[in-house]
């Protein structure tokens, strides 16, 4: 074998060169189509990741804790205790990086200009900092300073809706523990902003406030958790579920329905794209390579007639497609990289402005090349580069000598 | 002496659309060990098909062949290549080298396919560029060599694999006449020295006259065939 390879490797090679135009060419061809397959599957992944963190980041996290009922009916009556024994453990393990506990319950707030429904969330702001972004997007007053804070947070749209600022004060209605009406007057502390969904439905006031509030003690109604890059959400929802039964425990996929889809929607376009492209790269591969073995005939004549197997003859066709393609994938890799290494600081997509948000992605896109992905995609296109040229190799193999040569 | 080659009622016929076209037409020929043969004939008459049978390159229609005593028909395209590659040196009329290979590598290539140690192959090459009179032209690659060179290296080539019978195809005729007789000078030694059998088709006379066994054929069919004190070069 190793003999062959040296009888074959450099003839193959040199024949590779005997027509550099084509050879340039069909390298251009392999290279360009595979750096648009990486460069997209990159700007794609970044685009998912993008918008899976701007949803997770805002108050989802990766996982949540219910009690069971709770996503179908989300009042107090489907409240839950804190987390204790092995789910404590599991929460305060290194599988999970952050969690946080909220009372999240539906409200209607009013001012004195207008009453409209939103979602009151009592939280511990501390905890709630290392899993969310909105703490940090106050845009005027303050956000919540401790479980205790009195004060209520709300998003600006909704503020601007209800005619009311900072400083000001507004009415709070819910169900209380015992199905009663409970109505509570908040201070207005700070303004946060954020997706306008966001801004519309999400109010904040301390955890005990919220407790004390709707008159449920110490138990809450969420868990939210994110977990550390290398942890597998899967195993730690599975374990979670074992530790407590009772407990609806769920992960951002189906929490998150759109961005999940998003996600995978986009997976599903780099393959297609991938086959497009392929096809294309194809097409211009068999192309030049059936030109170059009908160049070629009467050399593939000779080859056999002084001994050289059929079989020998295919495997030398095939090295020299093996290398050209390795040849243009090689420098397609590499033309990706730099295109990704072009923007260590992202892609700003700021310009799409509300139209980036609707769909769900960030406003800066990391791109970031994936090892994995690249070779991949490198792999595919390499191997059924070489299967689609075994048709012209076949053809240099079954060349009848005679034939070949003319009659001489 | 022994036969080399044995051809037993060889026939050949080519069809070309609905019409038959006998090339040869029983063949009877024993082409013995040290043999330094030329196959005559006006053009047609059926030299190349006789030599590309004898040779493994093509099967008769009917009757057998068989080279040292191995029967070609019973043999399959791999094993045809196989036995090409180590009974017969071919030297043709043009397009003989391949085109990425220098001279020595391509009289080191049919080593390299039966796998002769790399050290081995490469000194036999150099030995017979050096027998064909090309020393110093090792390294050139085909484009850079005149047919007359060309052609010396395909019969180094021919002759490094230590094949059986060494067959040519008009090796003359894209040839001057000074090359020609040059070349063929250079195989008449081999023949003499080394008594490497040569079968030769051809129709000119600088040949002809130069080998000792003369094989005429006509229609396909062996017309003639004697033995006869070769001409001296001049
Ligand atoms: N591939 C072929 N198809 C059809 N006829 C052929 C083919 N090869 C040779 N012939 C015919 O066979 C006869 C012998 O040809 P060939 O062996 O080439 O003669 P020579 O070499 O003596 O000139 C000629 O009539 C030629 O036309
Ligand atoms: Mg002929």
């Amino acid at each position: 074998m190793m003999d062959r390879l040296r009888l074959l490797l450099p003839l193959a090679w040199r024949n590779l060169w005997r027509n550099p135009r084509r050879t340039i060419i069909t390298v251009l061809v392999v290279s360009v189509g595979l750096w648009s397959i990486l460069t997209f599957s990159v700007l794609l992944k970044a685009w998912s990741v993008s918008s899976r963190d701007t949803t997770l980041k805002l108050m989802t996290g990766e996982g949540q804790i219910h009690a069971t009922g709770y996503l179908d009916d989300p009042t107090v009556a489907h409240r839950m205790t804190q987390p204790a024994g092995k789910l404590e453990n599991i929460l305060s393990s290194s599988a999970v990086a952050a969690y946080t506990k909220r009372l999240r319950i539906a409200a209607i707030v009013q001012s004195e200009y207008k009453t409209l429904p939103m979602t009151l969330v009592g939280t511990d702001p501390a905890r709630e900092r290392r899993l969310s972004v909105l703490p940090d997007r106050v845009r005027e007053g303050r956000y919540l300073d401790g479980p205790a804070d009195t004060g209520i947070v709300l998003g600006r749209n909704l503020a601007r809706r209800l005619k009311t600022r900072v400083g000001k004060r507004v009415v709070v209605m819910a169900q209380d523990e015992k199905g009663k009406l409970a109505e509570r007057a908040f201070k207005v502390i700070g303004l946060y902003a954020a997706p306008q969904q966001t801004e519309d439905q999400f109010a904040f006031t301390g955890l005990k406030t919220a407790q004390a509030f709707t008159g449920i003690g110490t138990d809450i109604t969420e868990i939210a958790f994110v977990t550390p890059d290398s942890q597998d959400i899967a195993d730690v929802i599975a374990r979670m579920k074992a530790s407590s039964p009772g407990r609806d425990i769920q992960s951002w996929k189906t929490l998150a329905p759109l961005s999940y889809a998003v996600s995978t929607f986009f997976n599903e376009f780099i393959l297609m794209w991938l086959w497009i492209m392929f096809a294309l790269m194809a097409i211009g591969i068999v192309n030049t390579q059936l030109m170059a073995v009908f160049e070629r005939i009467r050399e593939f004549g000779l080859l056999q007639a002084l001994g050289m197997r059929p079989r020998l003859v295919l495997m030398e066709v095939t090295l020299e497609s093996a290398m050209l393609i390795g040849v243009g994938v090689g420098l397609g890799i590499a033309m990706s990289v730099l295109s990704v290494q072009a923007f260590p600081n992202g892609i700003d997509l700021g310009f799409l402005g509300r139209g980036a948000e609707l769909v769900g992605a960030g406003h800066i896109l990391y791109p970031k090349v994936d090892a994995g992905d690249f070779a991949l995609y490198s792999l595919i296109v390499w191997t059924l580069g070489v299967v689609a040229t075994l048709w012209p190799a076949r053809r240099a193999s079954r060349v009848s000598p005679v034939e070949a040569m003319g009659r001489f | 002496m022994t036969a080399i080659v044995e051809c037993k009622g060889i026939t050949k016929h080519y069809r070309q659309g609905s019409i038959d076209v006998p090339a040869l037409r029983g063949v009877d020929l024993a082409i013995e060990k040290g043999d330094f043969a030329s196959l005559a004939g006006p053009s047609g008459s059926g030299k190349t098909t006789l030599l590309n049978i004898v040779g493994g390159l093509d099967r008769p229609t009917e009757g057998t062949i068989s080279i040292d005593g191995q029967d070609l028909t019973a043999l399959d395209n791999e094993e045809l290549a196989d036995l090409r590659l180590r009974k017969i040196g071919f030297v043709f009329q043009a397009y003989n080298l391949i085109p990425v290979l220098s001279a020595v590598e391509n009289v080191e290539f049919t080593q390299q396919l039966m796998n002769v140690p790399a050290k081995e192959r490469r000194e036999r090459a150099k030995e017979m560029l050096h027998q064909v009179g090309l020393d110093g032209m090792e390294n050139r690659r085909p484009s850079r060599l005149s047919g007359g060179q060309q052609q010396r290296v395909a019969v180094a080539r021919a002759l490094a694999s230590r094949p059986s019978i060494v067959l040519a195809d008009e090796p003359t005729a894209n040839l001057d006449t000074k090359t020609a007789e040059d070349l063929i000078t250079l195989m008449s030694d081999l023949n003499e020295r080394y008594g490497v059998t040569f079968l030769m088709a051809t129709h000119d006379d600088r040949v002809i006259s130069r080998t000792r066994r003369h094989i005429v054929i006509a229609d396909g069919r062996v017309a003639s065939d004697e033995l006869r004190p070769a001409e001296m070069a001049v």
